[in-house]
């Protein structure tokens, strides 16, 4: 396996928190989170070298990070698409939204753009449940999901 | 007509309330004050045990005597974890906590962790609420910047601390003590009870979990004593609660009410009724986990006690609404996959028996279901139920038991006649 470094900024980040646990296993999940703007998902190599930083193995951080839906485990385009597709959203006619989606992107949840740009998936409830449907792309939340607004936050996006 | 009873959202429409100085001129951080110089710990939670204030996270534990289970002579370290993982479908209270008055939960969190003397304050945040953590980390810079956290607050020679850390998306980490093995750095597994959390919780150390919304009534009974909460609500639900209302209403939103008004009102009264003039069906009183109940019921008391009597949960407060046009079908499969997809896979009962509830609906909705689909439904849940670590379990049977027994002749009718639900798009678990 190819040796990965951890981006700079990332292990800055990670070492500014540790006095704030009594573990350094404790910052993995936030940890993983934040890799990923840096280096998109989480590889076998990456977790390798999260493993070394946090003081545990690389198969522990690839086990945690399976658990996570927010945790890429492959890669993924550019920008993310997440639409909720939960109860008060499917009351909200979510399914039209994803439809659309779809259509537009010319690919199925779960796919990725042949460009790399976008990746679409569904997701359960994102907690804004008066406003369905709702969709967050990258870290922005949309509210009241209509097509328009679908092809403003692609637009927003690109 | 029913009118609001707004204590945690009683800043609801006050322009930038969630700045320090903002909340602090609308009498923030007078109960905190109010604790620290007038109260010895241990007034203060007697205090809030004779508020009757209950947990508002699901469970309705009462949060005082939760406070009183951490041992006073236990050395070292002992920790605060506010629960702002909101994700039982249905609900978003928290996050309106959280982006609109975040100094109110802070100063509950440091006024439980003076009574309790806990040492550091974690805020585990969903993943998702981006926002949401933005927000209480720029209160937390500001709460630090005043003195109100660190080293001796406000003179007192008590100490605490706030950080707060990030879920990176799991349902399951919502449970107390799956939380604190994500707190940890692992997979959001439930642990076994006891040791109860109170005693041997994070890194094994007597920790405190409390919901946002709990943590945020708690500056509002200190200063303004047990007496005036205890006065609210019902004998034994007592107070208030932010309800949550979603679906098929015309004013979907958050509303806060005193416990035991009637459903209903709710519903007309503060969301304005079924949207578009249509029937009511049914709902979920509680959020996704909590048994469906139909239109008939809907005259039921908004309390702990009156949606036990009649077979449902108040759960998280989440009012999910929908009308007569509604394929509770296909509704109860979106929920079933949901469990099926977050259950974090610990207990066999609750992994294999969601699943197995998921492709029986997919079978169903594809044409293809047989009649006896629906007691092995029905006898799956019975195999799931209390045969789990944790709550999950049971939350996953609710929908599909209650839909069955309400509306057995719609699923009847997919399975007679083969009806087949014309999928718009198929999800992918990613």
């Amino acid at each position: 396996m190819a040796e990965q470094r951890l981006n700079p900024e990332l292990e800055k980040w990670v070492k500014e928190r540790m006095a704030r646990y009594p573990t350094k296993r404790s910052l993995l999940v936030p940890t993983l989170l934040e890799a990923q703007k840096y280096h998109g998902h989480i590889s076998p190599a990456l977790a390798e070298a999260i493993g070394a930083l946090l003081e545990t193995t690389p198969r522990d951080v690839l086990s945690v990070a399976s658990f996570y839906t927010l945790v890429h485990k492959h890669p993924v385009g550019k920008h993310v698409i997440q639409l909720c597709h939960n109860v008060s959203c499917f009351l909200n006619g979510c399914d039209d939204i994803a439809a659309y989606i779809e259509e537009k992107l010319g690919i199925k949840a779960g796919e990725t753009t042949e460009d790399g740009k976008f990746t679409f998936i569904t997701v359960e409830c994102l907690a804004a449940c008066d406003c369905g449907p709702v969709m967050l792309v990258d870290e922005k939340l949309y509210e009241s999901v209509t097509p328009q607004t679908v092809d403003r936050a692609l637009a927003e996006a690109n | 007509m029913l009118e609001q009873t707004k204590v945690v959202m009683r800043l609801d429409g006050v322009p930038d309330h969630h700045r320090l100085d903002v909340y602090e001129a609308n009498g923030g951080y007078a109960a905190l004050r109010k604790a620290i110089k007038e109260m010895k710990p241990d007034e203060v939670i007697d205090e809030v045990k004779a508020s009757g204030l209950r947990g508002k996270g699901g469970a309705g534990f009462p949060a005082g005597l939760k406070w009183s289970f951490v041992p006073k002579d236990h050395p070292g370290p002992k920790y605060l974890a506010c629960n702002a993982d909101e994700g039982e479908p249905g609900t978003f209270k928290d996050r309106w906590i959280l982006e609109h008055n975040p100094h109110q939960m802070i100063e509950g969190c440091i006024i439980a962790a003076y009574a309790v003397g806990l040492s550091h304050i974690y805020v585990y945040c969903r993943g998702e609420f981006y926002r949401g953590k933005e927000m209480i980390r720029q209160a937390a810079e500001e709460a630090y910047a005043r003195g109100y956290l660190g080293e001796n607050i406000l003179g007192s020679g008590f100490s605490t601390d706030l950080t707060v850390h990030t879920g990176a998306g799991s349902y399951e980490c919502g449970e107390e003590t799956a939380l604190l093995t994500s707190l940890e750095g692992g997979r959001g597994h439930p642990k076994m009870k006891p040791p109860f959390p109170a005693s041997e919780g994070a890194w094994r150390k007597p920790t405190v979990i409390n919901n946002v919304e709990t943590l945020a009534t708690v500056p509002e009974i200190i200063r303004r004593g047990a007496a005036w909460h205890a006065g609210l609500g019902t004998e034994k639900s007592k107070g208030i609660k932010m309800v949550c209302i979603s679906g098929h209403v015309e004013k979907p939103g958050n509303y806060e009410v005193e416990l035991g008004v009637p459903a209903l009102a709710i519903i007309n009264d503060l969301a304005g009724g079924v949207r578009g003039g249509r029937a009511l069906k049914g709902f979920f009183p509680g959020g996704s986990s909590t048994p469906v109940l139909p239109a008939s019921k809907a005259g039921v008391g908004y309390d702990y006690e009156s949606i036990a009597e009649a077979g449902s949960m108040l759960g998280s407060g989440a009012l999910i609404v929908f009308d007569d046009q509604t394929d509770v079908v296909r509704m109860a499969e979106v929920i079933t996959r949901f469990y099926a997809w977050e259950s974090c896979g610990k207990c066999t009962p609750c992994r294999e028996g969601t699943r197995w509830m998921l492709q029986i609906y997919e079978r169903i909705l594809n044409g293809a279901g047989r009649l006896e689909d629906l007691d092995l439904l029905l006898s799956i849940c019975d195999h799931i139920e209390f045969k789990s670590f944790c709550p999950f379990g049971d939350a996953t049977v609710g929908v599909v038991r209650s839909t069955i027994n309400l509306w057995r002749d719609e699923y009847e009718d997919y399975i007679r006649n083969h009806k087949v639900y014309k999928r718009k798009f198929m999800p992918v678990k990613h």
